[in-house]
């Protein structure tokens, strides 16, 4: 190969990475400039790690990563849950591909229209309370977005019932690219419907079932913002109850007029969200070697 | 911020290019509306208000059409936006001549970065006082605002049910203990005395901004307690947090306060569900419409013996000059203009609301409660609005957070002074040097 032709390929493409670079690498820079400086109107001046110090000190912040760390119980529900409904619909049950277009319907509705109707449904008086209340449930019509105990398991519930769409999508997607003599084979052999998903439809899966794992984890930790927005009334409400890593940055840019602060902890998010995607690309490339074996 | 501040130059720059293009056309004789305004300054206008008030963008667009002395150019601005992006453009010198400026601390940050100009010298003084920027406009002896259209705060409750309850409907509670009085007659007919909604937190403030008022002499003694020279933990200074624990341990509260909105909580009060509790004047004209005028305002009922307590508060949306405005005296010449009679009449006709102009012909009020509440609150002596003197990080951390605990029934009214506290004392190691600004501001509050 001559010296030009190993060249073409990184000119064919260079305007991509240097428009990547600037519209991503900029901002990350800038990032990582402002979280060392006590910032005003657009600059100030440098001080050193003292952003740092503030954030880790206070309790806030430590309550918001708790509060991203309790989320992530959604994610072994929103697997168990996905390939449970994806294993069902493969059975092709009697209309299943209405309930398929069911099922993912609310993966691509936009989350603050969702929020807002769930929202409606789970006041203390809204129709959930009262349907609980007739059938003589009193006991569990609970403040579901009004109490400090409740509402972060209230967003739990809608992200797992939101985000599981995908989960389902793409278990039915692997499902029915699995060979199906094999499951025909372990029928005949008798194995039980529990059989024939724990030994063998799931060790098929397992490498979507990963990703969609990691994917899932990226998700709670720097993506939930727009479902905390919604059913914290905006503020990571009641108190504190739901307020998240990413709900701390936008108050601390937008609301307290803090943008060093905000690109300290932003800057910290996206080293942690760096962590993750190893994983995420360890599991894509297994898969890639399992698909080429 | 960059990226943002580019995004609007170039429209700016698209803006005065559609403009050089008319100036153009219009020598040429193509235009000849424009003629007459060919020699005249041009200034922007950057506001807020459509979306709490509609209807003024009419009143804008009018002013602009009928404004002989400038070329005004608007843009109205989304809520989320109003003060980054004015400090944005300020920093970059790209800042509009004219910016809509809430009260308080909302614009008080930019007269500390030197963003805005004080607009006495430019505006006429008796201009400026008509038009009620109140005491929170004013820094280092210097007013910052001009008033546009007025927020006063205000308590409603519901005269039928008050007269359902055996109570008298034109005479509202003045006291603390009448006040409980009358919620233990309404919650023995089987009503809701008190509440609203405190889901997304406003109504913390409010309840905040009319409560701290009852133990302060000053506007400055509450700015104390941020700066440090005061403090949450003393009993008078959380006073108004075990108030609101005591109205939901008497379960006073409307039962579904915690998971309502502020504006659908008010609603409650207007269909007959709660008694009374927490609006805003703006409200009232069709809030009073809306039940045949069977609404009646009140101050809050009075425990503290500060000498702010019982006083009707007054707010104010306002209007100030950038400190890189390219022809402030024009810009203060438009400003003049808007508190002209005409304009104040203009505002009334295509809003529905008032004016914050002292001036303003109230005669034309037609709903009896809106014009004894302009009486009461804007006419008369009032005092300003504390929530607005409120650190960002505290309103985020301590003030909305409080009271919704409170309500809900998980802190007590001390804890929440404590939680106050450590907030405040917080906000002054995130903001060493806000913290002497705050200081500073103090004194103006003072008087």
């Amino acid at each position: 190969m001559n010296q030009g032709s190993r060249i073409a390929p990184y000119a064919y493409v260079l305007p991509l990475v240097a428009l990547l670079l600037f519209v991503f690498g900029y901002p990350v820079v800038r990032i990582f400039e402002f979280s060392f400086k006590m910032v005003r109107g657009i600059d100030g001046p440098w001080i050193g790690f003292r952003n740092y110090d503030l954030v880790l000190s206070q309790p806030l912040f430590w309550e918001s990563v708790r509060h991203n760390l309790q989320l992530l119980l959604a994610v072994p529900c929103m697997v168990v849950w996905s390939l449970l409904i994806a294993v069902v619909l493969f059975d092709r049950l009697r209309g299943w591909k209405l309930y398929r277009v069911v099922l993912f319907l609310p993966y691509i509705l936009a989350v603050p229209i969702i929020a807002v109707v769930m929202k409606k449904m789970f006041q203390f008086n809204g129709p959930v309370n009262e349907v609980l209340r007739w059938i003589g449930l009193d006991f569990l019509a609970l403040d579901w977005i009004g109490s400090t105990d409740v509402a972060l398991w209230t967003v739990m519930l809608l992200i797992i019932w939101r985000e599981s769409a995908l989960g389902i999508i793409l278990f039915l997607a692997r499902l029915l690219a699995l060979d199906e003599s094999l499951i025909e084979s372990a029928k005949l052999e008798g194995a039980s419907w529990w059989q024939r998903l724990r030994y063998v439809i799931v060790p098929q899966m397992k490498v979507v079932i990963e990703f969609y794992v990691v994917v899932s984890v990226i998700t709670i930790l720097s993506s939930v913002f727009s479902y905390v927005y919604m059913i914290g009334g905006g503020r990571g409400g009641p108190g504190t109850s739901t307020t998240v890593v990413e709900l701390y940055i936008f108050n601390a840019l937008i609301r307290t007029s803090l943008p060093g602060i905000a690109s300290a902890v932003s800057a910290m998010l996206f080293l942690v969200s760096l962590l993750l995607i190893v994983p995420l690309f360890a599991v894509r490339r297994r898969a890639n070697e399992e698909e080429v074996a | 911020m960059r990226t943002r501040a580019n995004e609007y130059v170039s429209r700016r720059q698209a803006l005065r290019s559609t403009a050089a293009f008319g100036a153009g056309a219009a020598l040429a004789g193509a235009m000849p509306w424009t003629t007459a305004r060919a020699d005249s300054p041009a200034i922007t206008m950057w506001w807020w208000g459509e979306q709490e008030l509609p209807g003024l963008q009419a009143v804008v667009d009018e002013a602009v059409a009928g404004y002989a002395d400038a070329a005004v150019t608007t843009m109205l601005q989304d809520t989320a936006v109003v003060i980054s992006q004015f400090q944005t453009a300020a920093a970059a010198g790209e800042a509009p001549d004219i910016q809509f400026l809430w009260n308080g601390i909302y614009h008080m940050e930019s007269v500390w970065l030197g963003y805005l100009q004080p607009l006495n010298g430019l505006v006429a003084d008796q201009v400026i006082k008509d038009s009620s920027p109140t005491l929170l406009s004013n820094f280092g002896g210097q007013t910052y605002r001009l008033g546009w259209y007025p927020l006063p705060m205000i308590w409603i409750y519901n005269k039928d049910l008050y007269d359902q309850a055996g109570l008298n409907a034109d005479e509202a509670p003045k006291t603390w203990d009448e006040f409980l009085d009358a919620c233990d007659k309404l919650k023995s007919k089987g009503f809701a005395p008190v509440g609203g909604g405190i889901q997304d937190g406003y109504w913390g403030e409010w309840y905040f901004g009319h409560a701290l008022a009852q133990n302060a002499d000053t506007a400055g003694e509450a700015i104390d307690l941020f700066t440090g020279d005061r403090d949450f933990r003393d009993p008078k200074y959380h006073e108004h947090w075990v108030r609101l624990e005591e109205l939901k341990k008497l379960d006073f509260l409307n039962s579904e306060m915690s998971s309502t909105e502020l504006y659908p909580g008010i609603d409650l009060i207007v269909a007959g569900k709660v008694g009374a509790g927490l609006s805003i004047g703006s409200r009232l004209p069709a809030d009073s419409k809306a039940i045949g005028g069977r609404i009646g305002t009140m101050v809050m009922p009075v425990y503290g013996k500060g000498k702010l307590a019982g006083q009707p508060i007054f707010d104010s949306q306002g209007l100030g000059i950038s400190a890189v405005a390219t022809n402030p005296e024009a810009a203060a010449k438009f400003l003049e203009y808007m508190q002209a009679p005409a304009q104040l009449q203009s505002l009334h006709e295509k809003t529905g609301w008032l004016p914050a102009n002292v001036n303003f012909d109230a005669s034309v009020i037609t709903d009896a409660a809106v014009a004894d509440m302009w009486q009461r609150w804007g006419m008369s002596p009032n005092i300003p609005y504390l929530a607005n003197m409120v650190p960002g990080q505290f309103y985020e951390q301590a003030l909305l957070p409080a009271a919704q605990q409170v309500v809900e029934g998980s802190i007590t009214g001390e804890q929440a002074g404590e939680m106050a506290y450590n907030v405040a004392k917080e906000w002054r190691e995130f903001n060493p040097d806000i913290v002497e600004n705050y200081k500073k501001w103090a004194i103006d509050l003072a008087g």
